[in-house]
């Protein structure tokens, strides 16, 4: 494991709101193909961070950011033209936000904003991207009725798919199943498991359970600054900070 | 079980507030259905209690004592919107030295092609002694035909022909219809119409003379008169009338001279003559009222062209013309105003500038319309130099809804959830691409609702075409043609008095515009918004 390139390598980050600075010195290192799960309580900069990876945060004004951000080795702050970026790396957010669009649109949309006009080639994309979310099955007989139609859960899993479809190398997911039953939660968890082979995944999650589950690497935040980044199972088993055990324990958070 | 008092008092205070919403429900309810309900029946029907020197008793056939056998009838094109005419009717029909026009009789604007039986013949110089009386003859431009049968064939040809046959000549022809004359008159003795109490008996109803008539109404009082019995007169033989009096045992005329005297005579009389010999006595004649209802908005009235500043005709240029108006004042504010909502919502940097610029538009929103006439007078008309005419009203109307439009979508935008644009971006759309593809489709439903909105306040607007659409009434031929649109219409109809009848129609007219106009939106909002769940 320790061998895996990195894909990510951030250098004393820090992010101000304005004045209100929302991390600090974060530095980490995310592998290739992994899972990397971002934990800590609420308001610690969690989505923060994962939105800095993909540049959202370009989208809130006042928002000023300093250190190094390197994907790949290049900065994405500087180096990097930042649509080719967001292709690179997909997001999926805690509320599933599907287009008001048919099912079949909501996935196509991302390959023709890209340039793909050929209708043989996007049937293909859509298929597959719904397969690889394990969606297929479900919604094969109803590609062109209202995605909104859709359960949460089903919901949530066409968002994934409508991140695949653009063939990121990156996926980005802030709390993807914050808002689903149980049932669809593990849906999920199954597939997260699946797309760790092909892509390299950086999940924040409020639940224990399931960063223990999912992840491999994890990062414990707290009030902006990284206290305490390493593999899933030192983290949850082994922590080497007071506050990263009382937190996981769940006294505070 | 214990009901606390406090839980009783609830109860009451529920109930009362029910009641309460409840009457105001049934009050807006009862207001609205009421106002539309009498715009439609006014719309679609008019009544109106008319007043005639003759009175309502209908004669197809027409003769008198000096066209001896020759009896005749008047025939018509079957669609020629009367029912009947008055001898006065049809003596000025034929006797004018130029064409007459149909729009005094049926509000149809055509010229009368009056055509009569050749002078030659027994039955022509009948009906020229009887049409056009003792006196005159037949205006110049009547023409002649030999028989009766040329006679409805060339009617049947003409929409607007009227012509004179044989009363025993039977009709066939399901072009032409046979129209009664109506020329009995209800002579009275001088005495009945004097003022008393500063009030005159001039006037009373066909139902009123029918019951003087069958011998139910005796005194004059009852029909607003002095407090004397009616001496009803029994017509002579030979006119014919006797069936339509039935009290028997009343003074009989021997003959119309007879009549006359009687009517001069005795005081209080009253008696049924003909129109042309009341006049030649110089008999009083008591005017008689009867109820006309009619189709108001009928389909002729919605396409055929105006005339005569809308009292005849219909009103097919003016529906057209409105379309236009609609058509073209969209035409330029939709897209500006759309795209000036995108600008404002998602691109503008929100400060102090663009806050301004919303307060503005919101101001101007609400700015009444005539000072968008006055502004659209003043700077498209005048200096400008456009004119009065449809490219001055477009642009001012544009101006006067653009601020709704923008104000509309820029809520429509507002409302489409930041999610859809973070979800677009995510996938490395450009703002472009994103603001087009997603929050604009997203948010069609708000900015159909609001060019709604905005086409109402066309469809309703009158301040601001007054001063820069004029009133042509004549479809428009081009940007500088001055035009007339529906709610202009109406308010010249009304402003004129020209009609209210047709006022009414045209105000119909107009509901029925802005009901299927919403009605269209719902259904295409519902289209829209079928994709959003
Ligand atoms: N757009 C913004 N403008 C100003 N401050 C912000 C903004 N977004 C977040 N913050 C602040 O930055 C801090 C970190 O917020 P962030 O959303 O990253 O927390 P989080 O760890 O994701 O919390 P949660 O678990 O509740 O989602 C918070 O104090 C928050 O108030
Ligand atoms: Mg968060």
């Amino acid at each position: 494991m320790e061998e895996q390139p990195s894909k990510f390598r951030i250098k004393d980050l820090d992010l101000f709101y304005g004045d209100n600075q929302a991390l600090k010195d974060v530095t980490l290192e995310v592998r290739s193909h992994r899972v990397t799960a971002l934990i800590g309580p609420s308001g610690c900069g969690k989505s923060t961070f994962i939105r800095t990876l993909n540049r959202m945060n370009d989208l809130i004004d006042h928002v000023r950011i300093t250190g190094d951000v390197l994907y790949e080795g290049v900065n994405i702050y500087a180096d990097y033209d930042v649509i080719e970026l967001r292709k690179r790396i997909g997001m999926v957010f805690q509320k599933p936000n599907p287009f008001p669009m048919s099912i079949y649109e909501n996935i196509a949309y991302g390959p023709k904003i890209h340039g793909i006009t050929s209708k043989s080639l996007l049937d293909d994309l859509v298929e597959n991207s719904l397969k690889a979310a394990a969606l297929w099955e479900e919604v094969s007989d109803r590609l062109h009725k209202p995605a909104l139609g859709l359960s949460g859960g089903q919901q949530q899993r066409l968002c994934i798919a409508r991140v695949l479809a653009v063939e990121p190398d990156v996926v980005l997911m802030d709390e993807p199943t914050s808002a689903l039953d149980p049932i669809s939660t593990s849906r999920i968890e199954e597939l997260i498991f699946e797309l760790k082979k092909k892509y390299t995944i950086i999940i924040v999650t409020h639940n224990m359970q399931q960063a223990g589950r999912v992840s491999d690497t994890t990062a414990f935040f707290l009030n902006g600054v990284v206290v305490e980044y390493g593999d899933t199972e030192k983290i949850f088993f082994n922590p080497e900070d007071s506050r990263t055990e009382a937190y996981i324990s769940g006294r505070f958070g | 079980m214990d009901v606390s008092n406090h839980t009783i008092l609830s109860r009451k205070k529920e109930k009362a507030a029910k009641a309460l919403l409840w009457t105001a429900v049934l009050l807006t309810l009862a207001i609205l259905l009421g106002i539309i309900l009498y715009i439609m029946v006014r719309g679609f029907v008019s009544r109106q209690e008319k007043s005639y020197f003759v009175s309502p008793f209908l004669e197809e056939t027409l003769k008198s004592e000096e066209t001896g056998e020759y009896a005749m009838k008047i025939i018509v094109h079957r669609q020629v919107k009367i029912s009947d005419l008055t001898m006065e009717d049809l003596r000025t029909i034929y006797t004018k030295s130029r064409a007459e026009n149909w729009g005094h009789y049926s509000m149809q604007d055509k010229r009368i092609t009056a055509l009569a039986p050749s002078r030659n013949t027994p039955l022509g110089k009948a009906a020229e002694t009887l049409i056009a009386g003792p006196e005159g003859g037949f205006g110049s431009y009547v023409a002649y035909l030999e028989d009766d049968e040329e006679m409805i064939r060339r009617i049947a040809e003409d929409p607007a022909g009227i012509g004179i046959i044989e009363a025993d000549t039977p009709v066939t022809n399901r072009k032409v219809k046979v129209v009664p004359v109506r020329r009995i008159v209800v002579a009275v003795h001088p005495s009945v119409k004097e003022i008393i109490d500063n009030r005159q008996l001039s006037v009373i109803t066909e139902k009123e003379l029918k019951l003087v008539l069958s011998g139910d109404i005796t005194d004059w009082k009852d029909l607003g008169g002095h407090d004397r019995p009616i001496r009803l007169i029994r017509p002579p033989e030979a006119w014919g009338l006797d069936e339509l009096v039935s009290p028997s045992d009343i003074p009989a005329a021997d003959s119309p001279e007879d009549f006359f005297r009687m009517i001069t005579d005795l005081p209080d009389s009253l008696g049924l003559c003909f129109y042309d010999d009341a006049a030649a006595g110089g008999l009083s004649i008591l005017e008689v009222s009867r109820r006309e209802v009619k189709g108001n908005l009928t389909l002729s009235f919605l396409l055929e062209p105006p005339a005569r500043s809308g009292k005849w005709g219909g009103i097919s240029t003016i529906i057209l013309n409105t379309l236009f108006l609609i058509l073209f004042t969209l035409l330029f504010a939709a897209p500006a105003g759309v795209l000036a909502a995108i600008y404002l919502v998602e691109y503008a940097k929100q400060g102090p500038l663009v806050s301004l610029l919303r307060r503005g538009t919101e101001t101007l929103a609400g700015v009444p319309s005539i000072i968008f006439g006055l502004f659209g007078n003043i700077f498209f008309v005048n200096t400008l130099g456009l004119g009065i005419g449809f490219i001055s009203s477009t642009l001012t109307v544009t101006m006067m809804i653009l601020p709704t439009i923008i104000r509309t979508s820029e809520e429509a935008l507002k409302a489409v959830p930041l999610s859809y644009r973070e979800g677009s971006l995510a996938l490395g759309a450009s703002k472009l691409q994103t603001t087009f593809k997603v929050v604009l489709p997203a948010a069609v439903p708000g900015i159909l609702t609001g060019l709604i909105l905005a086409l109402g306040r066309v469809v309703g607007e009158t301040a601001v075409l007054l001063y820069t659409l004029g009133s042509n009434y004549e479809l428009v031929r081009g940007p500088s043609s001055s035009a007339r649109v529906l709610s202009l219409h109406l308010y010249f109809l009304f402003s004129e008095a020209i009609s209210f009848d047709r006022a009414f129609a045209t105000g119909a007219i107009l509901v029925f515009i802005i009901l299927l106009v919403n009605y269209s939106t719902t259904r295409l909002i519902g289209r829209a918004g079928r994709m959003s769940g």
